[in-house]
């Protein structure tokens, strides 16, 4: 019942079920998630191994760290804005917060903590310029994404930082269950709490309607800077934290650490239906995009297809994914009419 | 093109059916309209007018409908408005659809390029030519200036001209003047009986019943997507029109209010200044009044006269001097939101670009802003906001397949009615209606003013601009006339009618004049 989510036409007992299962292929997760299980089958059927252990820990491992950010993303693609400087801060926070516990020699807690804070501050300089300045989030983050990477050079001098303090290397290698360790807890309990966020609760409710149509939220008195501002905010701690985990995997402050991931996060929740334009889609949409675009990547390495090829499907992916999620819009929610493929009404 | 001496009906549609998602809107409607006459298409919210229309000129292609449509004889089946557009077919929609960073030039002949305009836009060409349809029109509008810039009724006018420039045969009006007051729906008649004099034939969408006798030759009446009644000039009556409409007798169109004697003023409005939109002509210069708990104020004036402007300054929705009383406190009102912590609240005019949000169904969008209520620690409580939504349909009588539902397929009536259900939620002392039956069936816009009626009984203090002068004058205990984004006349109830609004405004015009030259 995601009341919050566009275009659920769910627990209406009195339909017939013919309606009931357009209900449900409309909900948007489905369509990614049933791909996502024929992508699985599809590799399981051509090479077995795809599923070993290994195979699936790897995945998952690595799903986690650019998931954490996906969350993130998601949240404010729904506030209506987004963030390219993802990738930079993550690794931008990495190497402050690997610096603060060597060079600085902060005591661990306190360095991990600056390190959030770099993000989130960098998340409130993008939010306040976007929101205040009114310049657009595109020109903005990608403006940081450039800055992120320049100050990365200048706090490491181009060099991994490294050795880091040991309690770094237990956080990066702690099995908690089938290998999984921190970064996957966190980020299961992060994309839970945030999809719980989105559909169930009054904050989550305004930043659809944020995102949906700005003046409108702001005239049923929703302060709609603030909203955005603290998604802004909210991505740039979640990239730090991710930054630092990776870090904490790699057992150093390595200086390319979150670089390209911007793009893939970006790929990832759209496959998840998540809209650019604002508004529309859930976390668990984005994250199981997220996935389906680790598995394929994993899957075509399994199989053993030539490495080049795993970008050229990732983009394909992509386009098809946001191709057909047009249409199952434009076919379910509208009956065929010719409405769907409508340019947004301008907001603001 | 063909010979159109061929048949007498212009427009042939035989047996249309149309569903959506399963729910049928049109259900066998033989649908037929004689050469150069103005006809009628009449029906509540919903009966599937506009279907129809977006049929006929192609915006539902064919084959997502049922039944056959003859055009001048010969059998059409469009694939897309622009095909219909080349079939001398001209569609002015319902809602507002502008490229708002463009001209207004620009507008008028966007999409007309490859039918006779090359492929390089000649600006100096398109802006004369707009011109010439503008003056048509009666219009004071500069073909450059930004769309953006525009009122939501200048938006409106802007795309009546974009239909009239391709010179359609046919020409189909959805609610033309839902948005327009006296002078500018006089100008647009003139111009309907000017093309009608041409030959066009045009298909006339309204819920305003005079506008019907004023203008039309001939009149379908839909219900529940099949025909209700085929009448022809002789046959007109109001009363007639409403029944087939509605299959009931209507009462009086007005409820009784008496303006409560000597209450206490809820709202004091002292030399409030608001700026007009950039690149507008007025914003609202100085107004003072008050309105008194239980009192129904309306605002009288011309498209532009700054009458949305005073409702938009009280509400904080744009910067404006001056000072805001409520029940007596001076409040001060930097955005929406300190307008709704003090009781206030307002029914936008344009409900596709303010009012609603179509990535939400139709209960949050009710509830949107609400949510206080139904939620208890930040959470939403299901139950709780989907039996508040329940019974807001209810009580608004807001025809919807479920509560879940898209609110883009509601029929304009049913989306005005769920903005009233949102305004209504948080019980404000200060309610200000921004056109508030426009695009209403004639049941539902009787249900409306009983509804403000019932408010004001209540002792909520209404403010209404209203473009219907006689819809101010019914309801409203009292009428400030507004022109230039002043208040130049005062009168209550009972003291004048629309002609003393004309009188004053054309007054005010006057001194303008003189005072310019
Ligand atoms: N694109 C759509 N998808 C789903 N349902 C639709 C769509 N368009 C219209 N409907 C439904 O079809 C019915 C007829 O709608 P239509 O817009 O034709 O009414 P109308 O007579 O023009 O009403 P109004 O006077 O309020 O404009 C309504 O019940 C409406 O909800
Ligand atoms: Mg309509």
């Amino acid at each position: 019942m995601s009341s919050a989510a566009p275009a659920t036409t769910e627990e209406a007992p009195a339909l017939p079920w013919r309606s009931r299962v357009i209900g449900f292929i409309a909900i948007g997760e489905i369509g990614v998630i049933a791909a996502l299980l024929l992508l699985v089958a599809f590799f399981y059927f051509m090479q077995p191994a795809f599923l070993s252990e290994r195979n699936l820990r790897a995945i998952l491992n690595v799903v986690s760290f650019v998931g954490i950010i996906a969350i993130g993303q998601t949240m404010l693609l729904v506030a209506g804005e987004f963030d390219l400087s993802v990738g930079s801060v993550a690794g931008l926070s990495a190497v402050v917060a690997a610096k603060l516990m060597t060079a600085a020699a902060w005591p661990v807690a306190f360095a991990i903590v600056g390190g959030v804070g770099v993000g989130a501050l960098v998340g409130l300089v993008n939010g306040l310029i976007v929101v205040k300045l009114r310049i657009p989030a595109f020109i903005q983050t990608l403006g940081m994404l450039f800055i992120g990477q320049g100050l990365i050079q200048l706090v490491t001098d181009g060099y991994p930082v490294y050795p880091l303090p040991p309690e770094i290397g237990v956080i990066g290698t702690t099995n908690l269950a089938f290998g999984l360790g921190w970064s996957f807890a966190f980020f299961i309990v992060a994309a839970v709490l945030a999809d719980f966020v989105l559909r169930r609760t009054v904050l989550g409710r305004n930043m659809y309607a944020t995102g949906g149509n700005q003046e409108v939220a702001r005239l049923v008195g929703i302060n709609t800077s603030l909203y955005k501002i603290g998604a802004f905010v909210t991505v740039g701690a979640l990239a730090a934290i991710a930054g630092m985990f990776v870090m904490a995997d790699l057992g150093s402050g390595g200086t390319s650490i979150g670089s390209g991931w911007e793009l893939t996060v970006i790929a990832g929740v759209v496959v998840g239906g998540v809209s650019l334009f604002g508004g529309a889609g859930t976390i668990a949409g984005g994250v199981v995009g997220i996935l389906m675009l680790k598995v394929v990547q994993s899957g075509l390495v399994v199989i053993g297809v030539n490495s080049n090829w795993q970008q050229i499907a990732v983009g394909v992916i992509m386009v098809l994914a946001v191709g057909l999620d047009i249409l199952r819009r434009r076919y379910f929610t509208v009956g065929a009419g010719a409405r769907g493929g409508k340019k947004k009404p301008k907001s603001s | 093109m063909t010979d159109l001496a061929d048949s007498d009906y212009v427009i042939e549609a035989k047996a249309i059916t149309k569903s959506f998602a399963g729910v049928p809107a049109l259900r066998g409607v033989d649908f037929r309209v004689r050469r150069g006459e103005v006809h009628a298409l009449l029906g509540q919210n919903g009966a599937g007018k506009s279907t129809l229309v977006k049929i006929l000129n192609g915006v539902h292609r064919a084959g997502s409908y049922g039944g056959t449509i003859m055009l001048s004889g010969q059998p059409v089946s469009f694939a897309s408005p622009a095909e219909a557009r080349a079939s001398g077919v001209g569609y002015v929609p319902q809602e507002i659809e502008v490229l708002e960073q463009l001209s207004v030039a620009e507008n008028v002949f966007a999409g007309h390029i490859g039918l006779g305009e090359g492929v390089i836009i000649n600006r100096r060409r398109i802006e004369e030519r707009t011109r010439a349809i503008l003056d048509d029109l009666g219009l004071d509008l500069d073909p450059k200036a930004i769309v953006a810039s525009l009122t939501s009724a200048q938006r409106h006018l802007v795309m009546i001209a974009r239909a009239l420039a391709l010179k359609p045969r046919v020409l189909m009006l959805d609610e033309p003047t839902a948005s327009l007051s006296g002078t500018e729906v006089d100008a647009l008649f003139g111009v309907l009986r000017r093309l009608r004099a041409q030959g066009v034939t045009m298909i006339y969408i309204t819920h305003r019943l005079p506008e019907v006798l004023a203008v039309c030759d001939s009149a379908t009446v839909l219900r529940d997507g099949q025909v209700a009644a085929e009448l022809t000039r002789a046959e007109f009556d109001e009363e007639r029109f409403i029944f087939s409409m509605s299959g009931q007798r209507l009462q009086k169109l007005f409820p009784a209010h008496d303006a409560p004697l000597a209450a206490r003023p809820v709202l004091v409005v002292e030399n409030l200044s608001v700026a007009g939109r950039a690149g507008a002509i007025y914003g609202a210069r100085d107004v003072s009044f008050s309105v008194a708990a239980g009192e129904i104020v309306g605002l009288a004036g011309l498209l532009g006269s700054g009458r949305s402007e005073i409702l938009h300054g009280i509400y904080g929705r744009e910067p404006a001097e001056g000072r805001i009383l409520v029940d007596g406190e001076p409040i001060a009102i930097r955005s929406p939101r300190d307008a709704r912590d003090a009781g206030i609240a307002l029914l936008t005019e344009d409900r596709k670009r303010d009012g609603l949000l179509f990535n939400l169904p139709v209960s949050a969008n009710i509830t949107i802003g609400n949510l206080g209520p139904f939620a208890s620690r930040g959470m939403v409580r299901g139950e709780r906001e989907r039996s508040a939504v329940r019974d807001a349909m209810r009580q608004l009588n807001v025809k919807a397949p479920s509560p879940q539902a898209s609110v883009a397929h509601l029929s304009g009536g049913n989306q005005q009615k769920l903005l009233f259900a949102r305004v209504l939620m948080r019980a404000p002392k200060v309610l200000l209606l921004d056109e508030p039956t426009k695009g209403v069936d004639a049941a539902t816009r009787h249900e409306i003013y009983r509804l403000v009626v019932e408010l004001a009984d209540k002792g909520v203090a209404l403010v209404i601009v209203a473009s219907e002068l006689d819809e101010v004058i019914g309801l409203c205990d009292r009428c400030l006339t507004i022109a230039d984004g002043r208040v130049v006349d005062e009168f209550r109830r009972g003291e004048g009618g629309e002609d003393r609004v004309l009188r004053a405004v054309a007054a005010a015009q006057a001194e303008s004049v003189r005072a310019a030259s």
